[in-house]
């Protein structure tokens, strides 16, 4: 009878201690920094030597190969050089419209790239270790992009490296809009690599294939960076909101370098 | 010099887990690979080799991790204290039991992770997609668990034959 009390008394203790800790979230001179220290300088060597041994394979073996790609890659760049000269254009009638509507001019933040060494350990949780930190100037809450998206914010930082936390995270959170008609709602992660956006009127049209981009009303991503592409609606009868899912256009189980924006301007409310 | 042994291949456990597991789809649902190893801790060394080891790679799986801070350590504990009192009325000896013994353990420490999730975010994990990662989980333990069992028994007789042989030597 009293090992049953001791049981039930521990459990209740220990939920007790986990539920303070996630809604506390340790600091950045907490214990976490450490272990962090220990462990990353060898999960950095090992990806290191992952990399290597996969590019005097990709380098040396696969030469065949590699020609057949060239040819590929030699018309896929002609293509590019057409897109990229008409984005040119458009980019030049953009500022021309931008200072005819006198519209604030862009400030560009200042980002730094950093390598991803190492991911977490439960497929339940989604974050990444990356090889810049404190002596880079990343600080514990700044965004971390990638050309096609938002990859996540970073939540622990050591000397040298950094914690980030995937948007497709449950814990993470992007305040977002659907590009085309500026619903917003909150961008949540969910399950299988995917997002919910949530607390989306129902009166709001979202349709499939929606692009969401990034609000910038959160204060820690800039503003209108692709998050990815609606990829489910469903309107209940009742209710205010629509269950809407995103599926980002960042492919997280091929992250091997990330940008992190140090200098980004919050918008003052 | 037994706290080395266990401290070496836990780390090497760490390192495999997260930088080179990622690589390969294939172990994209595998289970935790210091489950097995709490559970070896638990079946085959003592209260006292066991605690330390475990205290300190929960906190550094904490740290790593994206989940709250102390999930990992309470789920290592919950384990060997599981497997300890197991053994009180199961018979270890017998490698018949070992893959239920890991499985046992992975679903004890999935159950903890979905109810940590449940209780922080509720309704952001799909009931269908926990069960199906759940099950692969189970799966891989059941097959590959016991041979992590015997691998680590194997290389601790073999560390300590090497010590054995190292203090002979420098003891003559």
């Amino acid at each position: 009878m009293v090992m049953i009390v001791g049981v039930i008394v521990l459990i209740a203790v220990n939920i007790i201690l986990l539920s303070v800790s996630n809604r506390r979230y340790l600091s950045y001179y907490g214990p976490g920094r450490i272990a962090i220290s220990l462990v990353a300088p060898f999960q950095e060597a090992v990806s290191s030597s992952i990399r290597f041994v996969r590019d005097i394979w990709g380098h040396y073996f696969f030469l065949v190969k590699a020609a057949q790609e060239n040819d590929n890659f030699k018309k896929a760049l002609s293509h590019a050089v057409e897109i990229n000269n008409l984005h040119k254009e458009l980019k030049l009638s953009n500022v021309r419209l931008r200072s005819l509507l006198n519209f604030r001019k862009t400030i560009i933040d200042k980002v730094i790239a950093a390598e991803v060494i190492s991911k977490d350990p439960s497929p339940w949780f989604k974050t990444i270790m990356i090889d810049k930190g404190k002596d880079d100037s990343v600080k514990k809450g700044v965004a971390v992009v990638m050309p096609e998206g938002i990859v996540g914010q970073v939540t622990e930082v050591s000397t040298h490296y950094s914690k980030v936390l995937l948007i497709i995270d449950q814990n993470s959170a992007v305040d977002g809009l659907v590009q085309r008609n500026r619903a917003r709602g909150i961008i949540k992660g969910g399950s299988a690599d995917r997002c919910l956006f949530k607390y989306v009127l129902r009166k709001n049209d979202v349709a499939v294939g929606d692009t969401v981009v990034s609000s910038g009303l959160d204060g820690v991503f800039p503003k209108g960076l692709p998050v990815g592409h609606v990829s489910g609606v469903i309107k209940p009868n009742s209710g205010i909101f629509q269950e809407v899912s995103v599926t980002p256009y960042v492919d997280f189980e091929k992250l091997e370098e990330v940008l992190v924006v140090l200098n980004h301007k919050k918008h003052k409310f | 010099m037994t706290y080395c042994f266990h401290v070496g291949i836990c780390l090497c456990l760490v390192l495999f887990q997260t930088t080179v597991m990622p690589y390969f789809h294939l172990f994209d649902r595998f289970y935790d690979l210091l489950a097995p190893f709490v559970i070896y801790l638990s079946l085959f060394q003592s209260l006292r080799q066991s605690i330390p080891v475990i205290l300190f790679f929960g906190f550094l799986m904490d740290s790593l991790s994206g989940g709250p801070f102390g999930l990992y350590l309470t789920t290592y504990i919950w384990l060997f204290i599981g497997v300890k009192w197991i053994i009180t009325f199961l018979h270890v000896g017998d490698s018949f039991l070992l893959p239920f013994i890991v499985a046992a353990g992975v679903l004890l420490q999935n159950c903890i992770f979905i109810g940590t999730i449940a209780i922080s975010e509720p309704g952001t994990q799909s009931l269908s997609a926990a069960i199906s990662m759940v099950t692969v989980q189970v799966l891989w333990a059941i097959f590959t668990g016991p041979i992590f069992l015997m691998v680590f028994n194997y290389s601790h007789g073999k560390w300590n034959k090497w010590l054995e042989k190292v203090f002979a030597k420098v003891n003559s």
